[in-house]
């Protein structure tokens, strides 16, 4: 056959083509990028998906460059806002019908997206040093969140359908308790920027550790006497020992280039303008310390809560009996109060709360543990004044009754009319709330917290501020994930990169509250087992002893505890091209929304996985198992919607697979994989 | 009056009216002739018997295999039942031209000798005279255009056959006839075999093609018999012969998917593969069953041929305008008095062919779609347009294969748009995204917004995603599905605001959009519509309560009274609405 240059042009470039080649090969030559997930040069054309159209000027028709010839004299285009839109649109169409999970729940669940599936798969196979490295690459206080966090992850496990969730804390705990001390990250040497960084609290302390991640150098100032911020001054020693919060903290100093200066104070000992003048950036975490008001008369008779627990940090957690004890809210700060009186000797303590214990904001092992411990608790009762009766106070209630949803959510409280009653105490606790105590001179929103730009954390000029001073009170892992945000945002600031970290989408099967269990797809065959159970001290030694409460688990524990891990993200998120194409072009689940099929996944193959619910029907598995395999053992069935890829009559591979994985080399998402996850 | 012959009209529509015991009966009570016929296209006078006697024909409508039928035929009464003869109105005759039809009902479909006693064959007699080119040119002076909806030139596509140099090529006849309310090739194919297979072998003398394939869909078993039957006649007869060597003519059953009407789809089906499109060019001219040159027409456009090689390219060319020349049959169905089958030239106005041949009151009539699910609809004010390829295209319709679906006013057009996207999306081969899933995401829309909860934004999506379903899909049935959305939001779309604006269907057909109410001036009380209601949403008291009522019409219709109606939303009692306020 004769070959004939034709020539035409894409986006205005000149090209010219051999006769039949296609538009798609013509421009990936030329080095004009064209996304597609249906084509591949082993096979026949699919001409499937649709993303690969360039529009003809011509005729202004859209055309598939996989399947579509250059006519001669012609012009095409490839990155007009059409075009564009055309692939956004098959993406977002694709991405309607595509059902996974392109990461587990418990991961995008993280507020600090720690890669928690990764972390429990290494400690189920026993390499808690691994475990450690990756909880470290966004947790860089893995003792402390260990022990203290709420575990967003948990709450999200899948594993709650059938009962309760990974006990995944446990994992970063164990990890850290065995590794902390001797593992160090790589770090880049230290370049000349330099950061200084108001508050050492997780905040502070992240911001600063992931800056000396990238060679930037900080300089943390610091209030109290020593760093750690809630950890030391608000965390109880039975919760979180500070021994081992003063081992978690020597890491940082160990790293270089962090330093903490401790009893200096912003406003007081050094200025926010020389700050900005002497170092490239400056971040404000100084927290939320600040006392919410009661509102009822003589509330400055009370103690308050975060105050009160902190004089009993710098007591190194002793102090003298605080008798009858009443303690308002129903918060975790108020757990900790009630605990910690308990502790001090009290055998009357008793937590106040305005509302019903399901209403109340505290965790509930806190609830269950303080009420193993003796304290009362008394719902639906709100203070209304508090007076001195002579060595005593004389506390004024009135019972609630619960009314309408408020903005929260919750049932607000309404007083009952005539149902006031008073008690008298020792000591009254106020544990309602916080509020930041923003630095004069910054801009701050109507909840009194720093104001900042919420991609960047920027406030003004060269001024950053995370954690609670911005959120409000919130917990260790979500200051951790501030700080990291803040530390990017000020390298990409101070390393002349512009704040580019892709827009990632996750696909996600939904949340487990509203999946059938009969519908839960497993890439693994997950242990049914039941959760680990902790090991707590005597109760006796909770009562009189500030001793941690909970022991860290064995090894050999955590690890089969892993063995319960479903491992629900795909494994194929990294190589996903519709994943990558829908990020490069915008794409995202839920921009069409529809109705998705749950199929089952095919694990009758001894090592192909095949998930339909992945399957975007390119059709490419079908071609090349019969046009480079020369077996036919997929094909399409159904029409319409309901159109799948299978085996024949649905009865699994055949025996006349040689697996040679090629369909699953060739597959664009997940649909056809290994199994990974044994 | 003296009988000569009796003829019954047995295709399918007959047979389903019962045709087949009005046969038997006739044959077992007389001794003259008695012909089972095709389809003179008046279904609503099914089933249909003929009376041939010395002093002309007589028709019979709904004539049933009961003696009182068969007697009121054979002893020609009318007088006494004045409510079984058939007059063909002149509103009908006057319109009609029956060019590619007019064999129909006169003899047996299979019967070869009367098929060549009327004429038959003529055409390629004297195409078999001609060279091949010749014949080629005499098609191409014709101007007819495909029938089956896109409209190519048919003697372009021949010549692109006949260009080919290669051994073997193939013709294929497209009876894969899948719009839901079209019968013409079902028609044609049970009627006139032989007329369907003699244009096949005029295009197998003009193009040298080698081997005929007729793709039938299997639900056509009617057609497939009489296809087979004449296939036979035509061998023994050698009539196959062009060229020497017989010809292999094939039959093939397709299974039923609508995708398969779609040449590519049609090949890949055909070889013996699943029925899905592939990208063209190549054109199969070029690359077709088997890697060789085929070409594929309708049913409808073979059975053309003949009579533009009989009459000559002139006489078949006189008839029709610029946008179309020659006949073409429509499907006439829907809110019509005479629903039927009917062969008018082209050129005729909408307004003829629904108005005067299928007896729509003028005012009962909102719009018809035609194309089918492929098509358009075109509203009442626009019934004076000339139906042809090029007029209706310009409406945002399509001629496509010739169905015509009558909508009256009675009919909610978002609803027809769900109706028919519920079709197409579910017939998708599953291949493009944008058929496969943004035809999907358009019907649940649709859904949505006659369910009552539609909102502006799902107006705007339809569009946005009808004009990209349209523009990303590879074959027909992609590139068509958004249509009669498109159509409707273009000439109704007061009708799509009503149900997410005011939440109210105007033509009160969607159940969440209208309440029932019983009049009470008009009601009698007589229980009748309490005993028909399974849900009891209707009180002792006469009062239907909306909550519970699913608007199942069975009320409605029990009524002797008339006193039960659908009204706007909102005017009916709800119970629960009551309770809560109690």
């Amino acid at each position: 056959m004769v070959t004939e240059k034709i020539a035409f042009t894409i986006d205005g470039r000149a090209m010219t083509a051999q006769t039949g080649e296609t538009l798609l090969q013509v421009a990936s030559r030329n080095g004009i990028f064209i996304p597609t997930l249906c084509h591949d040069k082993r096979i026949t054309k699919t001409t499937s998906c649709f993303v690969c159209v360039v529009r003809h000027v011509q005729s202004g028709r859209f055309v598939p460059s996989c399947a579509a010839t250059p006519q001669p004299g012609h012009d095409y285009e490839s990155s007009s806002a059409a075009v564009y839109e055309m692939r956004q649109t098959a993406l977002n169409l694709l991405l309607s019908e595509h059902s996974g999970d392109c990461e587990s729940p418990c991961t995008i669940a993280c507020p600090a997206h720690a890669q928690v599936e990764e972390y429990v798969r290494a400690g189920r196979k026993g390499d808690f040093r691994e475990a450690l490295r990756i909880i470290k690459e966004r947790i860089p206080l893995p003792i402390s969140i260990g022990r203290v966090c709420p575990r967003f992850c948990e709450k999200d496990c899948r594993r709650n359908i059938n009962g309760t969730p990974v006990a995944i804390n446990e994992f970063k705990r164990l990890a850290a308790d065995l590794h902390y001390d001797e593992y160090m990250e790589a770090l880049p040497p230290l370049g000349d920027k330099k950061v200084a960084i108001v508050g050492a609290g997780p905040a502070g302390l992240a911001s600063a550790y992931f800056l000396r991640r990238q060679g930037i150098t900080s300089q943390i100032f610091e209030r109290m006497p020593q760093p750690g911020g809630m950890l030391r001054y608000g965390i109880p020693e039975y919760r979180l020992p500070k021994s081992l919060l003063n081992r978690e903290l020597a890491h940082f100093e160990k790293m270089g280039g962090i330093f903490i200066n401790c009893g200096v104070t912003l406003g007081r000992d050094i200025q926010l303008e020389t700050l900005q003048q002497e170092y490239d950036a400056v971040v404000i975490s100084i927290g939320c310390w600040k006392a919410a008001s009661m509102r009822c008369d003589g509330e400055a008779l009370a103690q308050d809560g975060i105050a009160w627990l902190g004089k009993v940090a710098q007591a190194d957690w002793t102090g003298k009996n605080p008798g009858r004890t009443i303690v308002i809210g129903g918060g975790n700060t108020a757990m900790d109060c009630v605990r910690t009186a308990i502790r001090l000797g009290s055998n009357n303590v008793s937590c106040y709360y305005r509302r019903t214990e399901n209403e109340m904001p505290a965790e509930q092992i806190e609830i269950d543990e303080a009420r193993e411990e003796g304290v009362k608790f008394a719902f639906l009762t709100a203070p209304v004044r508090l007076e001195k009766k002579g060595n005593l106070l004389k506390l004024t209630c009135i019972r609630m009754e619960l009314g309408e949803p408020d903005a929260s959510g919750r049932r607000r409280p309404v007083p009952v009319n005539g149902s006031e009653f008073s008690v008298e105490a020792d000591t009254v606790i106020a544990a309602i709330g916080q509020h930041t105590d923003a630095p004069s001179g910054l801009k701050t929103n109507k909840w009194g917290d720093v104001d900042v730009n919420a991609e960047s954390l920027h406030v003004i000029d060269n001024v950053y501020s995370a954690g609670d001073c911005v959120s409000g009170a919130a917990t260790v892992v979500e200051a951790v994930a501030a700080g990291r945000k803040v530390a990017i945002a000020i390298a990409n600031q101070l390393t002349g990169k512009i704040c580019n970290v892709p827009e990632t989408i996750n696909v996600s099967r939904g949340h487990w509250r509203s999946m059938d269990p009969n519908s839960l797809a497993k890439l693994r065959d997950a242990s049914d087992d039941a959760r680990i159970s902790l090991h707590h001290i005597s109760l006796d030694a909770r009562r009189t002893t500030f001793s941690e409460v909970t022991l860290t688990a064995n090894t050999a524990a955590v690890s089969s505890e892993g063995e319960r891990c479903y491992e629900c993200a795909c494994t194929s998120r990294d190589t996903c091209k519709l994943k990558q194409h829908s990020e490069k072009y915008g794409a995202k689940p839920g921009a069409i929304r529809g109705k998705q099929r749950f199929l089952d996944y095919d694990t009758r193959h001894p090592v192909i996985i095949h998930d339909r619910n992945k399957c975007i029907k390119c059709g490419i598995c079908i071609k090349i198992c019969n046009e480079v395999i020369n077996q036919t053992l997929l094909g399409y069935k159904n029409r319409g919607y309901l159109t799948e890829v299978g085996t024949a009559y649905n009865t699994g591979f055949p025996g006349s697979c040689t697996d040679c994985m090629s369909c699953i080399d060739a597959c664009p998402t997940g649909a056809l994989d290994r199994r990974l996850k044994q | 009056m003296q009988i000569n012959e009796i003829r019954v009209g047995v295709s399918s529509c007959g047979l389903a009216a019962g045709a087949q015991d009005v046969l038997n009966l006739l044959k077992e009570r007389t001794d003259v002739p008695v012909l089972g016929v095709g389809c003179i296209g008046h279904c609503y006078a099914e089933p249909l018997v003929e009376v041939i006697t010395d002093a002309g024909s007589l028709l019979f409508r709904n004539i049933q295999g009961t003696t009182k039928d068969i007697d009121a035929v054979l002893s020609l009464n009318t007088k006494n039942n004045p409510e079984k003869q058939l007059h063909i109105r002149s509103e009908r005759t006057s319109r009609e031209n029956l060019r590619i039809t007019g064999l129909i009902g006169k003899s047996e479909p299979v019967d070869i000798d009367a098929y060549v006693s009327f004429g038959g064959f003529d055409g390629l007699k004297k195409a078999l005279r001609m060279a091949p080119e010749s014949v080629v040119d005499e098609v191409k002076q014709s101007q007819l255009r495909g029938r089956g909806g896109g409209g190519f030139s048919t003697g372009v596509k021949w010549s692109l056959l006949a260009a080919k140099s290669s051994g073997d090529k193939v013709i294929i006849c497209n009876g894969d006839e899948g719009d839901p309310g079209a019968f013409m090739d079902r028609s044609l194919m049970e009627s006139l075999p032989y007329q369907v297979l003699e244009g096949m072998l005029i295009a197998a003398h003009a193009t040298g093609a080698t081997k005929l394939f007729i793709y039938c869909r299997a639900e056509y078993p009617l057609a497939i018999r009489n296809i087979r039957i004449a296939i036979d006649k035509v061998r023994e007869l050698q009539l196959n012969a062009i060229g020497g060597t017989p010809l292999d003519i094939e039959v093939k059953e397709g299974a039923g998917a609508f995708v398969c009407g779609e040449e590519t789809a049609l090949i890949h089906s055909l070889e013996g593969k699943r029925g899905m499109p592939r990208f063209r060019p190549p054109y199969p001219t070029d690359s077709g069953y088997h890697g060789l040159p085929s070409m594929i027409s309708n049913v409808e456009t073979f059975a053309n041929v003949p009579v533009i090689l009989r009459d000559g390219a002139a006489s078949f060319s006189s008839v029709g305008t610029a946008g179309g020349r020659g006949t073409k049959l429509f499907a006439l169905a829907g809110d019509i008095k005479y629903p039927g089958l009917v062969e008018v030239p082209m050129g005729i106005t909408l307004g003829e062919i629904i108005y005067e041949i299928g007896g729509a009151e003028p005012g009962s009539v909102k719009a018809v779609q035609t194309g089918g699910p492929s098509g358009g609809c075109i509203p009442a004010s626009l019934f004076d347009t000339p139906v042809d390829y090029d007029s209706l295209n310009s409406l945002g319709a399509i001629m496509g294969s010739g169905g015509l679906i009558v909508i009256g006013n009675n009919r909610c057009m978002v609803e027809t748009a769900r109706y028919f996207l519920d079709f197409t999306h579910r017939e998708s081969c599953g291949k493009c995204t944008f058929c496969r899933v943004g035809a999907k995401r358009m019907f649940e829309t649709l859904e949505q917004i006659t369910a009552g909860d539609g909102t502006k934004d799902d107006i705007a999506f339809l569009e946005d995603m009808g004009r990209k379903v349209k523009a990303g899909s590879l074959c027909g049935l992609g590139a068509t599905a958004p249509n009669p959305v498109l159509a409707t939001l273009r000439y109704f779309r007061s009708e799509f605001e009503a149900h997410v604006v005011d939440k109210q269907c105007p033509a009160l057909e969607c159940a969440a959009l209208c309440d029932v109410t019983i009049d009470k001036a008009l009601c009698t009380e007589c229980k009748l519509c309490l005993k028909n209601c399974a849900l009891n949403a209707i009180s002792e008291d006469y009062v239907v309560d909306n909550d519970i009522c699913t608007r199942c019409n069975s009320c409605i219709e029990s009524c002797a009274q008339d006193a039960i109606a659908r009204v706007k939303a909102g005017q009916g009692y709800r119970g629960s609405v009551e309770r809560e306020v109690g």
